[in-house]
């Protein structure tokens, strides 16, 4: 049927071979990245904006929780759960590589007032995995950056 | 630096007939024409003092400053400096087109004017749909603000709102300004009458003050303040009415939150939350977000960020706003909550975590359990067992230790984890005083797959994956019984809880488990990373059925396999979407939840949502559907309705009731788009307790350029419509 387990995922055709990650350092989302950057074992991550070839970072990181539903007593059971996280990525010379890009995330998780502390954990482990999820979407952001030859005309302005 | 603003331009003079002295003054006559920069002056006659550069011009005036233009039967203008009057003028602002007709206009320099009895109006034409008339108005192009004394606002000639002072902006930036006045009934408050003023203190804060007449029960003041800093941000919001009517007593609400960096370790923040009664959300809620929080946080937070470790320390307890039919057992209180968590990745190969807590627990109710039990009597001991003691410190460490494998086509991480509790429960109310402890260590191992091929998705090229996930856990059996339930729950079966090791959700117990989660995942990826469709499949398997229980004496469940969930997003094309979970519990064989979704944004300002809810164990099947349509050229709806399929409600002690309410929230509104107005009347019904609803009528004028949008008929919209936009936005602005 055509399916090959993975080979590559940051790999050969990255216009790029390091990255330097301009995120806190006590940033969750930015340590996840690194983690999962550091295993494909094909990006090299530098220490320092000035020897990276590529650098990526996340001009914004934002959670939101709305109601989802109510009861017929006007208590909420469920709440949806947003994460938006929006990516960029640039050379040395500030061209855009990847040109902000947002990524949406949304879990949904029922309520119950009397629970509310449990809920409370409850929503630190759904956002714990959207974050998960989103630093893979990211990598395939990032692996979808194509070599500087395609896009010549919006690097050289 | 702009050539416009050049101090030494030159100032050329022309007309048809020009006599005076050299280098004194000219007399000019007919199709006179006096250029300067960015500013042109015609007249029929005119004085030029050249030393001065300083012009007097009669009949015809016009002048164009800027892109601004004015008219009048004289004008004075020292054409360098920017200063003079004209009288009898009318003026023409290009940045919004703000216009208007004065006694006199003061200009005091290139950005400022000040206008004598004048008028204002963002409308075209002689005949403006609304206008403002002041004594004074001041245009700051500088600060991009006009601010007006005592004003009348009229609406097709009749005057509708006067003020000692008001302010608006001079662009099409929503900046300051007496918002939009709001009337609306309430069927519990009646008629009701809110004119917001907003205070543009600075670009980084701002103030609304919003008073307003409630019919039933007096005059309420509200106010919200914004403020943003570099290290800080925060937003304080309060309502308080004196002597209520109905009630004879004051009723009051505040909320304010705060958040500080004090270094780029340490922070803190706070959430405070309070009201004068339990009646409150149900007498003076108007959207959601209030009507349905009866749980209100007061919380201190500090937090400081080592490089691999954290610290923080809080304190945080809840007031509940009780509805006497369906009461709410009180959260307990953390005074304080210290946290400590650290993690070293790949040392060795290795990741380790450590996190350690330790929390004063109190709650001052004799609060029951779910089946109004305070003690019980253990099974096996005789003696009596405290459920819900008053006060307890709990002291909880987790270590872990996982050596994670991870290519771009596998991942295998082998985990040990460490769980050390102890318990300290004095209770004042009787003579119970305990310890406890509990050690358990856990062991997992989580592996996944990764594979890929070309594929054809919708005609497009895209990669498909498919990848299989394995997780075993393994947690031996320990009697938990007699601990008490401090903040714990069991979670509900999602994607993050199957892949997790325990099955509940905060400290108080540790599930036993021999089991085996497995899970699959397809996506369809295109060029760009970006996922079209993902489709998942998930069940957990249980070699021994877990034993462990949140409330002592329930039987546990002995499945060999939990429920199944599947989940499904697609995107289908840009403007329409579609995404769906479900939970099938194959024991009982039926759907225990389920929820679907499906929107469509064919165009801006054109949205549909549909959803279907359904959630067994809380006896919860809703239809909602939400959206915004163009009826006409200028007629936009807008709408929600939250259908509810089941008979029944839960109440928080799990007895069921028959419920009356079949329309659980909904919303009706039209709005009128003129050119430089916006008229809209909403209807609104949301639920407020048991058996209770309130519903709620609004009327709004929006006056273009002259008021900021965000009163009380724009959050209900917002927030029952997803996806709706403004429609006084330009077409080409996409709001998503």
């Amino acid at each position: 049927c055509g399916f090959k387990l993975r080979g590559s995922l940051l790999g050969d055709d990255l216009p790029f071979k390091s990255i330097y990650l301009d995120i806190p350092q006590n940033s969750t989302l930015g340590a996840e990245l690194r983690r999962n950057i550091r295993g494909s074992g094909e990006l090299k991550i530098v220490d320092t904006r000035e020897e990276a070839e590529a650098i990526l970072d996340i001009p914004s990181e934002r959670r939101q929780k709305s109601i989802l539903s109510l009861n017929s007593q006007g208590r909420v059971r469920e709440f949806a759960l947003y994460y938006h996280v929006t990516v960029r990525v640039r050379d040395q010379h500030n061209v855009e590589l990847l040109p902000p890009t947002q990524i949406s995330l949304k879990r949904d998780m029922t309520y119950n007032e009397n629970q509310v502390l449990a809920k409370e954990g409850e929503e630190v482990m759904l956002y714990r995995d959207m974050q998960s999820d989103i630093v893979q979407q990211i990598l395939r952001r990032v692996a979808s950056i194509q070599p500087p030859t395609s896009i010549a005309p919006a690097g050289t302005e | 630096s702009s050539p416009d603003n050049d101090a030494n331009a030159p100032t050329n003079v022309s007309s048809e007939q020009m006599t005076g002295r050299p280098d004194r003054e000219l007399f000019l006559e007919r199709d006179v024409e006096v250029i300067r920069g960015g500013t042109t002056l015609n007249a029929d006659r005119a004085t030029y003092w050249i030393a001065e550069d300083e012009v007097e011009a009669s009949g015809n005036v016009r002048m164009t400053r800027f892109g601004d233009r004015y008219t009048g039967d004289k004008l004075r203008y020292k054409m360098d400096a920017g200063e003079g009057y004209v009288d009898n003028p009318t003026y023409h602002i290009k940045a919004n087109n703000g216009q208007g007709a004065a006694n006199r206009i003061d200009f005091e320099s290139e950005d400022r004017a000040f206008i004598h009895q004048g008028t204002y109006s963002t409308c075209e034409g002689p005949d403006p749909d609304w206008y403002l008339s002041a004594n004074t108005m001041r245009l700051d192009k500088g600060r991009d603000v006009g601010t007006a004394g005592t004003t009348l606002i009229y609406f097709k000639g009749v005057p509708v709102i006067g003020t000692p002072y008001m302010s608006f902006p001079l662009s099409g930036e929503r900046k300051s300004g007496v918002l939009p006045p709001s009337i609306g009934t309430s069927s519990r408050g009646g008629l009701e009458i809110m004119v917001p003023y907003y205070f543009n203190i600075a670009p980084n804060r701002d103030f609304t003050l919003s008073p307003r007449i409630i019919a039933k029960r007096g005059v309420q003041i509200g106010g919200e303040a914004r403020y943003l800093g570099n290290t800080y941000a925060g937003e304080t919001k309060f309502e308080y009415l004196g002597n209520d009517r109905e009630t004879k007593t004051d009723r009051y609400f505040i909320s304010t939150v705060h958040t500080q960096r004090l270094s780029p370790r340490a922070s803190f923040r706070w959430n405070i939350n309070a009201a004068s009664d339990d009646n409150y959300p149900r007498d003076f809620s108007r959207d959601l977000a209030t009507s349905t929080n009866r749980l209100l946080l007061r919380d201190l937070y500090f937090n400081y960020a080592g490089d691999f470790w954290n610290a923080s320390a809080r304190a945080s307890n809840y007031q509940v706003l009780q509805d006497s039919l369906s009461r709410i057992g009180r959260p307990y209180d953390r005074l304080p909550q210290l946290t400590f968590t650290s993690a070293r990745q790949d040392i060795n190969g290795f990741d380790w975590t450590f996190n350690a807590e330790g929390t004063r627990f109190y709650n001052p109710d004799d609060y029951l359990d779910i089946n109004n039990r305070r003690f019980v009597v253990n099974r096996i001991t005789g003696e009596r067992e405290l459920l819900t003691p008053r006060n307890g410190d709990r002291y909880h460490v987790n270590s872990s230790i996982s050596y994670p494998i991870i290519r771009p086509g596998y991942f295998i991480t082998p985990k040990v984890t460490l769980n050390a509790t102890s318990y300290d429960i004095r209770d004042s109310s009787s003579d119970i005083n305990a310890s406890y402890s509990r050690v358990l260590p856990t062991f997992s191992l989580n592996t996944g797959l990764v594979f890929e091929r070309e594929a054809n998705f919708l005609g497009e090229a895209m990669t498909q994956t498919i990848e299989p996930r394995l997780f075993y856990v393994k947690t031996p059996y320990r009697d938990q019984s007699m601990l008490p339930n401090f903040d714990s729950a069991e979670a509900d079966l999602s994607f993050a809880q199957i892949f997790n090791e325990n099955r509940f959700i905060g400290n108080d117990r540790i599930s036993d488990a021999n089991q085996l989660t497995a899970a699959i995942v397809s996506r369809f990826i295109e060029d760009n990373g970006e996922e079209r469709l993902r489709l998942a499949l998930g069940q957990r398997y249980y070699f021994e059925a877990p034993q462990v229980t949140l409330r002592p004496n329930q039987v546990p469940s002995d499945d060999k396999k939990s429920d199944i969930l599947a989940a499904a997003a697609l995107k289908l094309s840009d403007t329409l979407s579609t995404e769906g979970t479900l939970q099938y519990s194959a024991t009982q064989k039926t759907i225990s939840r389920a929820n679907y979704g499906l929107t469509w944004r064919p165009a801006p300002k054109k949205v549909l949502n549909l959803t279907y809810r359904r959630d067994k164990p809380n006896e919860l099947s809703q239809i909602d559907v939400s959206g915004q349509w163009p009826l006409s050229d200028r007629w936009y709806g807008v709408g929600r309705i939250n259908y509810s399929l089941s008979d029944y409600a839960l109440l928080n002690n799990n007895q069921k009731i028959k419920s009356g309410n079949k329309i659980s929230e909904g919303l009706l509104g039209l709005e009128y788009k003129a050119d430089c107005w916006i008229f809209r009347v909403v209807a609104q019904r949301l639920p407020t307790g048991t058996g209770e609803s309130n519903t709620s009528l609004f009327f709004q004028l929006e006056l273009s350029g002259l008021t900021r949008l965000g009163s009380d008929p724009m959050t209900a919209i917002r927030n029952n419509v997803p996806g709706y936009q403004l429609i006084s936005q330009p077409s080409n602005v996409s709001g998503m």
